[in-house]
């Protein structure tokens, strides 16, 4: 035995030291939903979408600078930067990340209306607008999993392979602001958006299949109305690929087969990241019991 | 209510109304909480826990003020709410959760730092029994573990004020005594101080010290509870069939005084003696050793139910 071992009686104590405000409630309430929203403390079932969702999202930078690696930088005939642009990544796990934030955001609100949990948040330090931030904030940091991490693991790995790492960064040091921008335009409207359609119903999977079918069936109308009217605006429609071409847009060189520009792009993402605020605000600015 | 007098008010409502529509759930209601346990009595609907609602903050009362630990309760509400404890009418756990995780969570979100609220977790699920049960989640749980687990939630930041919202409903007689004994302890021995709703007098009766009756939005009335040693002392008025004589001497054989309180046999007998125990023992050996039969046997004083029947109504 220790000779640190002591005998404490559980007895119930007064708290008197410090208390922490709104902002350490926000983000403990942020913290907790987050953590659970990935599977922590929960069985592995819970865990494993989301754990194997995050590798995907990693997977197309592994394999690159694993490549590089192996083989040596003859490998890529471009360049290790060509082979993978960072404005590309995100396109390619487009549906990486449209899953995932699928999976997450239903989580994160669903089982609190489901539950009545609600009241006795409401009943604590946090008021309605800290809920809702605090859920923005605990669907935000998975999604960058995602959308940020992958790219900037990317980054550090062109970096290291770079024959000269510190020229590299003096050259693409612009790319770093313009892969946490990107990360943060694409993770920003997806919690939103995912927040706003699963804040609609109690039910999980409700909400799941309500966030698939907005971002899906606009994007089928849109492309078949703008094809045979021959209308390039209404792929705008693409709410799925919104945030994505315009965090595209972030980045020189850019380029739309549909001729409209990033920042039209940009302002939809915007307009429906608006929305999204609108539908939470209502939705939890009433007393719901 | 100021039965103690002395000392900063808990809660202090002035005027306060409220409406739904046409509906008046509170209509003017003024108290002042000094005691460290009060009872909100009122049947259903009586506006109990809109009263409640508006004391956390959570509903702006239409007219009037609510100054709960001598913070204005409107404004900023989440300063208030840190310092008070809430424990919900119905079931709202998160029932994905474990015990442990919610109240550690609740702390948090009360102001706890987290290595404090992992402490004090500890702590106040070992003081509502659920130390053993801390890491199952909750949908596992029974009723009365769900309720004990929203006390434990509402207790574990140390507040000045406890509210809680019918506490006992939907527990079995068990779980009812043992939620009652919860709440009396968190006054009596844990200092901190209970609001409790309730439509059941008795339940207020057994762990309060003053009730507020609530009747159609309206204070109706406002008792203290004496706990004291003359309230449970078991003055009894007896009526009997037999000889009121006979009875008399055998009872005062029995350690006991006895009062004539009418004629005939319609008189009643007041017997005193000690407590409610001894002197229904030694009614019962009186009637025996006299040969009378007991007609009617009930407490010599007003009950608090019999004092508050009018209001509650």
């Amino acid at each position: 035995m220790s000779s640190d071992a002591r005998v404490t009686d559980v007895a119930y104590s007064r708290y008197d030291g410090p208390r922490a405000g709104r902002f350490a409630a926000i983000w403990s309430l942020a913290r907790w939903s987050s953590l659970r929203a990935l599977g922590a403390r929960r069985g592995w079932k819970a865990k494993l979408i989301p754990i194997t969702l995050i590798l995907l999202g990693f997977a197309p930078g592994i394999v690159v600078l694993g490549l590089r690696a192996l083989f040596g930088p003859s490998v890529f005939k471009g360049g290790l930067a060509d082979a993978l642009p960072y404005s590309d990544y995100a396109g390619i796990i487009s549906i990486v990340i449209l899953i995932f934030s699928v999976v997450v955001t239903p989580e994160l609100v669903c089982p609190d209306r489901r539950d009545r949990t609600l009241s006795l948040y409401f009943s604590t330090a946090i008021s309605r607008g800290d809920y809702v931030a605090g859920k923005v904030l605990a669907a935000l940091m998975p999604i960058l999993l995602v959308t940020l991490a992958p790219p900037l693991i990317l980054y550090a790995g062109n970096m290291l392979f770079a024959v000269h790492p510190l020229a590299y960064l003096e050259r693409h040091w612009l790319d770093i602001f313009r892969i946490i921008g990107a990360g943060l335009l694409i993770g920003i409207y997806y919690a939103l958006v995912g927040l706003a359609v699963s804040s609609l119903t109690a039910r999980r999977a409700f909400a799941v299949g309500g966030y698939l079918a907005f971002l899906a069936i606009p994007t089928v109308i849109g492309g078949v109305l703008a094809h045979a009217l021959d209308e390039r605006y209404l792929r705008l429609l693409a709410f799925a690929a919104v945030p994505l071409q315009a965090a595209r847009g972030l980045y020189p060189g850019y380029s739309d087969e549909g001729h409209i520009s990033a920042g039209v792009w940009a302002a939809t993402s915007v307009e429906l990241m608006v929305v999204a605020l609108a539908v939470l605000a209502i939705r939890y600015g009433r007393d719901t019991g | 209510m100021s039965r103690n007098g002395g000392g900063e008010p808990l809660v202090e409502i002035e005027g306060v109304s409220k409406r739904y529509g046409s509906i008046v759930a509170l209509d003017g209601v003024s108290a002042t909480v000094r005691e460290r346990a009060v009872g909100l009595l009122g049947a259903n609907g009586a506006g109990k826990s809109t009263l409640m609602r508006v004391m956390l903050g959570l509903l702006p009362a239409d007219t009037g003020t609510v100054k709960v630990l001598g913070i204005d309760a409107s404004k900023p509400a989440w300063e208030v709410r840190r310092l008070l404890g809430y424990m919900p009418e119905h079931s709202c756990l998160p029932l994905g959760m474990t015990a442990r995780d919610l109240v550690v969570h609740m702390g948090e979100l009360r102001g706890l730092p987290r290595r404090v609220a992992v402490l004090r977790a500890s702590e106040v699920l070992f003081q509502v029994g659920l130390e053993e049960e801390r890491s199952r989640l909750i949908r596992t749980f029974s009723v009365g573990m769900k309720q004990r687990t929203n006390l434990a939630q509402a207790i574990v930041h140390s507040p000045g004020l406890v509210i809680l919202d019918e506490p006992t409903n939907g527990l079995d007689p068990a779980g009812r005594e043992e939620m009652l004994q919860l709440v009396r302890r968190l006054s009596s021995e844990l200092g901190i101080a209970v609001v409790m709703s309730s439509h059941v007098l008795e339940d207020v009766a057994r762990t309060c010290d003053s009730v507020i009756v609530l009747r159609e939005g309206k204070v109706a009335a406002t008792r203290a509870i004496d706990h004291s040693a003359a309230a449970v002392r078991g003055d009894m008025r007896v009526r009997i069939v037999g000889d009121p004589d006979g009875f008399a001497r055998a009872a005062r054989d029995h350690g006991l005084t006895v009062q004539l309180d009418g004629e005939g046999e319609d008189g009643w007998l007041v017997v005193r003696g000690g407590d409610a125990d001894g002197v229904l023992t030694g009614v019962r050996d009186a009637a025996v050793a006299a040969g009378v039969g007991l007609r009617e046997l009930r407490p010599a004083g007003p009950t608090l139910e019999e004092s508050l029947i009018g209001a509650i109504g």
